[in-house]
């Protein structure tokens, strides 16, 4: 199993009632979407993403050629039970409010009560709807909507994350919350196949894409060597003097070479998240989704090193307390409390060196804000998810290294 | 099974909430409690009791009914068509476990709406004579007839082949057959003239029935024998006078002593309707052996009288009380309903909504009127024979005899349902027609594309 979703001439076919007028919505596709990687589907409206998605997932089937997920079929029971799945729309229950929602799904995956509801809390409080989680959420509108269905797709913890449009509909805040959350999965070792138009989202997140036009893949590979103008070299620097600039260009004329001097621009996006946390912080009531940055506890990091002291006084008490993370930190002097989000989204905000949102032009990584992230603080680092302890998930890699083993694994496989 | 029930669950909660399931509740329990206290029937206790638990559990069956067809229609097919199903299916559930889910969803609702409406019917029925300013009489009169379970035992038809045979020789001898009928009519109608004969008494006549194996459940008990008069000639007053006799008859026939007392009952009776003669129970002989007479009395009568074939003479006898009488016609409706739910949940693997409704609306009537259908394709097989006989009518036949199996059918006339015919029920409806349905489903959902687009 070199891959964890391939396909072999996928082909699909839609005929109309006579089997006339035929309209091919794949064509002979040949994908490999390799373990541990982010990968994109491109392409303009009906150029058969998604129905190169619902033929992964056994919604259709195939005229010709066949899908392997995971070393099986999509559909098969086993298989499904390691995937999330984000339909182009969130098709919910109405009746139902977002906690059974959640339930109802959990219970799908046979998940037991304990475990469920932990994880139910944690996404709820993840997508920001725990205020609203016992409103019936076709009462939703479509971005509360859309983090509900993000949620479910998340609630069995998934190896392969196949997300449909995930952004639409979402305010930016949720976009970036999104984005932030695909990196974080890859980084734990997840695989994330995701279909989209949005192609700055698309951008952000992805190590490899796919375009597909009228069912065909046009161009496949690496963002950064699709996208990288290895004939041009950008610079960033502090605020310097001018005498200091005009001793670059002299240097950079020497080499016969053409330069341009201008002050990097903030992304909008980075803007608007600033203009937002003020607000909230200001706590101006709202009626819709909360917005957060926070990332799931069982979907978090894991703890670069767990001592074994750690794990005795935080397993049984994990075991016996009810689910409430916070009264679990209280016990256990280990563990950090959970920053509030307004802090964690400041912070964030004012770190006055972030590290890639300052190089707009350059796409050798990807852009990244990691609120919860690792570095952020040492603390944070240690934080235990009492979900991957109960169900049993421990990863023994620090993120960093599973960060490096990607890279490595991305550089490899292009080779 | 935790996929299973985690859909049978969502699909209650689908029917309460999107208040289907409220809307028909509400609907029953204030007609069923306005009915209850309503109802007169024929003016006697007895009659309004009949009338209550008749109209009471058809009304609740056809409700029901109508309930499980919508429910199990609409929660498969709005999952598919507002695409729910899109994250159920890619969930690690088989798809024959959704439909198994929803089938179980449906069952369930209906077994707790059908536990609350039958206990709502039950307990108005047994309360209402204590509301009621019911003479003596007419109680003694319900506690006989109406709060309790009888066998029925019908006299055995007569072998009338030999004498069909005699007359058709007759016929053909002196030459008068009819020549525009086959001879396979000719005898039909021969044999039930024949037959008819042998339950028609002339004026003065005498008729005996004999029956075997009569047991009532007490020396105190009674029987009742249950008629219902034809004549020839409808007499002024629509009355018909007789002696009844019910004893040991074969002490008169053999001429021995007398032990066994020989009842009579000297009667006067409104013709075509149903009467019943209370017998006390110790006319029967010790080894079950009890014969019924009946004779057309000539100072009053100048017609003569005719038992029809199907209803026109039984004895009744206790075998049971009435609340397990109540509970089994109430098992007779689940039976109903389940088959419905399973025709719901195949129409809806492959028709949209409004087709589903439509078809399972349709075969619903047909099949609580499958007595009248049959007997009408019967009737016109004549006309298309062959093709008939062997295509549309095993399709028929395939349906659920909702007629056959009706609950009133047993309570309004107080006769036993016997676990028998409850088990061929739950056979035929259940375990055969319903596992086919189901079955049928299973594969059409199994293979169908969830996500299918047609352009």
């Amino acid at each position: 199993m070199e891959y964890a979703v391939e396909t072999f001439s996928l082909t699909k076919i839609f005929s109309d009632w006579w089997g006339r007028a035929k309209v091919y919505a794949v064509d002979d596709l040949n994908l490999q979407v390799r373990y541990n990687e982010v990968f994109g589907l491109l392409g303009p409206n009906g150029s058969g993403k998604t129905t190169t998605l619902k033929l992964l997932l056994g919604l259709l089937y195939p005229t010709k050629g066949r899908s392997v997920v995971f070393g099986g079929d999509g559909a098969d029971p086993k298989i499904s039970a390691r995937i999330g799945f984000l339909p182009e729309e969130s098709y919910l229950y109405r009746y139902l409010n977002a906690r059974e929602t959640l339930d109802f799904y959990g219970r799908l995956f046979g998940l037991r009560a304990k475990v469920r509801k932990m994880r139910i809390e944690a996404l709820l409080d993840m997508v920001g709807l725990k205020a609203v989680a016992n409103r019936a959420v076709g009462t939703y509108s479509k971005g509360m909507a859309r983090r509900i269905g993000l949620a479910q797709a998340l609630i069995n913890d998934p190896d392969l994350l196949v997300l449909d449009e995930p952004t639409t509909g979402l305010d930016p805040i949720g976009t970036r919350q999104i984005k932030d959350l695909i990196l974080m999965l890859a980084q734990r070792g997840k695989t994330i196949l995701l279909c989209s138009h949005l192609l700055a989202d698309v951008e952000d997140v992805c190590d490899r894409i796919a375009i597909l036009y009228g069912g065909r893949i046009q161009t496949q590979g690496r963002v950064r060597d699709l996208l990288q103008q290895t004939s041009k070299k950008q610079i960033t620097t502090d605020a310097i003097s001018d005498s200091a600039i005009e001793k670059i260009k002299q240097v950079i004329e020497d080499e016969d070479a053409d330069c341009v001097v201008t002050s990097p621009m903030d992304k909008l996006e980075t803007f608007f998240i600033k203009t937002v946390a003020a607000a909230q912080q200001q706590a101006q009531p709202t009626s819709g989704a909360v917005s957060t940055t926070r990332i799931g506890g069982f979907l978090a990091p894991q703890a670069p090193v767990e001592s074994i002291l750690d794990k005795l006084a935080s397993a049984p008490i994990s075991r016996d307390t009810s689910l409430e993370t916070p009264a679990t930190e209280q016990v256990v002097p280990a563990e950090s409390s959970e920053p509030k989000p307004d802090e964690q989204l400041l912070s964030e905000l004012t770190e006055p060196a972030e590290p890639l949102g300052t190089k707009p032009v350059v796409k050798d990584e990807k852009v990244k804000t990691e609120p919860v992230e690792p570095q952020g603080s040492g603390q944070e680092q240690i934080k235990k998810s009492i979900l991957d302890q109960l169900t049993g998930h421990r990863r023994p890699q620090n993120a960093d290294s599973e960060q490096t083993d990607k890279s490595q694994a991305g550089d490899s496989g292009d080779a | 099974m935790h996929s299973i029930w985690a859909v049978a669950t969502n699909t209650i909660k689908q029917a309460l909430r999107m208040k289907v399931a409220v809307v028909f509740t509400i609907l029953l329990i204030v007609m069923l409690v306005v009915m209850g206290v309503s109802t007169t029937g024929d003016g006697t206790l007895k009659g309004r009791l009949q009338t209550f638990v008749s109209y009471g559990l058809s009304l609740t069956s056809l409700l029901l009914c109508l309930l499980t067809i919508i429910v199990s229609i609409y929660s498969v097919t709005s999952d598919i068509e507002q695409r729910q199903i899109y994250t159920v299916v890619t969930k690690p559930i088989r798809r024959f476990q959704f439909l198994l889910g929803k089938l179980l969803g449906v069952i369930l609702l209906d077994v707790a709406l059908l536990c609350l409406f039958s206990a709502i019917i039950y307990t108005i029925t047994i309360y209402t004579p204590e509301f009621s300013n019911a003479t003596e009489t007419e109680r003694l009169q319900a506690d006989n007839e109406f709060y309790t379970a009888r066998a029925s035992i019908m006299p055995p038809e007569a072998d009338v082949t030999e004498e069909v045979d005699e007359a058709y020789g007759q016929l053909e001898r002196s030459g008068q057959l009819p020549e525009d009928m086959s001879r396979d009519e000719i005898i039909a109608e021969l044999t039930s003239r024949k037959k008819l004969a042998k339950r028609a008494a002339a004026v003065g006549y005498e008729l005996v029935w004999e029956f075997d194996n009569v047991k009532p459940v007490g020396p105190d008990e009674s029987l009742f024998i249950r008629f219902k008069y034809d004549v020839a000639v409808t007499p002024p007053d629509s009355q018909v006078y007789s002696r009844w006799f019910a004893g040991d008859y074969r002490q008169i026939k053999y001429g021995t002593k007398i032990e066994n007392r020989i009842y009579t009952f000297d009667r006067k009776d409104p013709v075509r309707t149903f009467r019943e003669i209370e017998v006390p129970a110790d006319a029967v002989a010790k080894d079950g052996y009890l014969a019924v007479g009946f004779l057309n009395d000539p100072r009053f009568n100048n017609t003569s009288v005719i038992f029809p074939l199907e209803d026109g003479l039984e004895v009744l006898y206790k075998a049971d009380t009435f609340t397990g009488n109540f509970m089994r016609a109430v098992l007779l409706i689940l039976f109903r309903l389940i088959f419905l739910a399973c025709l719901g949940i195949l129409a809806s693997t492959f028709l949209s909504f409004p087709v589903a409704i439509l078809l399972c609306l349709v075969l619903f009537f047909t099949a609580s009127f499958s007595g009248f259908v049959i007997e009408s394709f019967d009737y016109l097989s004549e006309n298309i024979g062959v093709f008939y006989s062997y295509t549309f009518k095993w399709m028929i036949r395939l349906l659920p005899q909702f007629d056959k199996f009706s609950p009133a059918k047993f309570l309004v006339p107080a006769r036993l349902l016997e676990w028998s015919l409850l088990a061929e029920c739950a056979a035929l409806m259940v375990c055969i027609k319903g596992l086919l349905l189901l079955v049928f489903a299973l594969v059409i959902f199994s293979y169908r594309e969830i996500a299918r687009i047609i352009i």
